[in-house]
């Protein structure tokens, strides 16, 4: 297994313990819901009193905060372990192929989302030049989809970190 | 383990705690961050319902792995929505600021009554 390593350093211990597996799911949901709770905060403000713009949050912001959040569905409902099945064994018929054809929609969703964000950012508010108020709700949307995208990316290492785990149990 | 000494130090706390939240509803009357009370109780829930679902007699057989760690995520997203949900309000001036740090505390303790209960109750089960 150590002679297939890739990388000078070798993977750390307690990235193998069960502990941290679990530990790296709670942050996972963590991160999503501090996203998603920035831009709820974008929201509510905008249609709260002291917002003192005509400027409001409307369909166009949701887009983006969508398709990072459909992406990382996407990603996370992949079983990883068929992606490093080769295509003559039992999994016939290029379970691989199909596994990483999905992957590369959702990560394409997930990218999309990002930049959409920081696009609608710079469309809807920058380039008119509003106060920090009004920007803010560009910035939290931006904020949001990175937060997305990284818990999507902490829940990807969990997973890689279950398989290192029960390989260990199976030997 | 779990003496009448917890058990009465677990209970004081969490009066400690609805008390904050209940202060911070009433004393501005304005009820929303009820809320947090309601998002703290919930949070454990996904979590024993996926322990529930998932079947612990064969380690090799991922399927049912993948049901507790949407427990898990559920979770740490409801805990994290404790915090946030008086954020938000207090940011759109719905509550006042003190509000909001007096039910982030409350929901705090209440969260960690819950918390050290169910683990002191698993310690009395485990065989």
């Amino acid at each position: 297994m150590s002679e297939h390593r890739l990388f000078r350093f070798p993977k750390p211990q307690w990235l193998n313990n069960a502990n941290s597996r679990t530990a790296g799911v709670y942050i996972a949901g963590a991160l999503f819901s501090l996203g998603f709770y920035f831009f709820i905060d974008a929201c509510a403000f905008s249609k709260s009193k002291r917002n003192g713009s005509e400027i409001h949050i409307t369909f166009i912001d949701w887009i983006p905060g969508i398709c990072s959040a459909l992406g990382m569905l996407v990603i996370n409902s992949i079983d990883k372990t068929r992606l490093s099945a080769d295509s003559f064994s039992y999994s016939g018929n290029g379970v691989a192929w199909k596994a990483k054809a999905v992957l590369f929609f959702g990560f394409a969703l997930m990218a999309g989302g990002l930049a959409g964000s920081v696009s609608v950012m710079v469309l809807k508010y920058v380039i008119h030049e509003y106060p920090l108020q009004t920007l803010w709700f560009g910035i939290a949307n931006v904020i949001a989809n990175g937060l997305i995208m990284l818990s999507s990316v902490v829940l990807w290492i969990v997973q890689n970190m279950e398989d290192e785990y029960t390989y260990n149990l199976a030997l | 383990m779990a003496g009448l000494k917890t058990i009465i130090a677990l209970s004081f706390v969490l009066a400690i705690g609805f008390l904050l939240v209940i202060l911070s509803s009433a004393l501005w009357k304005k009820y929303y961050t009820l809320l947090v009370v309601a998002t703290y109780v919930v949070a454990p829930i996904p979590n024993w319902l996926c322990g529930r679902a998932a079947n612990n007699d064969d380690f090799m057989e991922s399927s049912g792995n993948g049901i507790v760690d949407f427990g898990r995520f559920l979770t740490g997203f409801l805990v994290v929505m404790g915090v946030a949900l008086p954020a938000v309000l207090a940011h759109c001036h719905i509550i006042a600021n003190l509000a909001m740090v007096m039910s982030i505390i409350g929901g705090f303790l209440i969260y960690g009554t819950i918390i050290s209960f169910t683990m002191f109750f698993q310690e009395d089960e485990e065989f």
